[in-house]
């Protein structure tokens, strides 16, 4: 967490804030029903179905941060003075590991909740 | 959502579908074969799924998380000068959301109550760029 000085120095936007990380936390949510979905058809059991579930959810948050985050982040700029390094998310997020690890409890119940339904559903 | 993301949304969408209905008939089609045949056969093992319904099933999810990630809304930045900068380059335009309309929670200038105070009008400068205007074309009204 930045201090309060540095907050005073260069302050955030809450606005912005929010709406990146609702806009994250809605995607994950959303693709964690659909492995759910996907979980249920492949059969999966009880620890590959949660490394299933680990490993796709890390992938949805890389092809998003590849899709919407690193485009506009300063290390796609051309100026030497500005290159950050390659898997940098300050200029849209607060923390590296809120982004990558934030969405994961959050869309562990939907995950779980389709992975059953649908196990019992195609398994007849 | 724009519209291609999603067209492949749907078309992700469908291709799980079409898997999910393939796994739950093969699984169907087993279980009648077991019970169809003698009492004294093994009982069934775990479901041994076609690798071609497997295979549809990721290419299905990866096709549809492409689709979804297409489809968010772009980042703003969250640093105060960097957010400021964006504002007072593009305006509004760089706050549309994907249907190019601009998003409800846009606040635009924070100070905008502050640099157009009445008292602090700069009326010469107001009319000069107001000529400008007139002359570089802008509203014309053709009768």
């Amino acid at each position: 967490m930045p201090t309060e000085k540095e907050l005073q120095i260069s302050p955030l936007v809450p606005d912005s804030i929010l709406h990146n990380s609702r806009t994250l936390v809605n995607l994950q949510s959303l693709t964690a029903s659909l492995f759910g979905v996907a979980a249920g058809i492949l059969g999966l059991e009880s620890y590959s179905g949660f490394l299933f579930y680990l490993a796709f959810s890390l992938l949805t948050t890389a092809l998003f941060y590849f899709v919407r985050v690193a485009p506009a982040s300063p290390f796609a700029s051309s100026t030497p003075a500005q290159k950050t390094g390659l898997f940098d998310t300050s200029r849209y997020f607060h923390s590296p590991i809120a982004f990558w690890t934030g969405g994961l409890g959050n869309g562990l119940a939907g995950y779980i909740l389709t992975w059953t339904l649908f196990y019992g559903l195609v398994r007849a | 959502m724009t519209w291609i993301s999603k067209s492949i949304t749907v078309v992700g969408g469908v291709l799980l579908a079409h898997a999910c209905y393939s796994a739950q008939e093969h699984s169907a089609l087993q279980s009648f074969k077991a019970t169809a045949s003698t009492l004294t056969s093994s009982p069934p093992t775990a479901a041994s799924l076609p690798i071609d319904i497997a295979i549809e099933t990721i290419i299905a999810l990866l096709v549809v998380i492409f689709g979804l990630v297409l489809g968010t809304r772009p980042m703003r930045p969250i640093q105060w000068h960097v957010w400021a900068g964006k504002l007072e380059r593009e305006g509004e335009e760089g706050f549309l959301d994907s249907e190019g309309e601009v998003n409800r929670d846009y606040v635009g200038n924070p100070f905008r109550s502050l640099e157009t105070r009445p008292g602090f009008i700069d009326i010469r400068k107001q009319r000069k760029e107001f000529a400008a205007w007139v002359k570089n074309g802008g509203g014309q009204v053709s009768q």
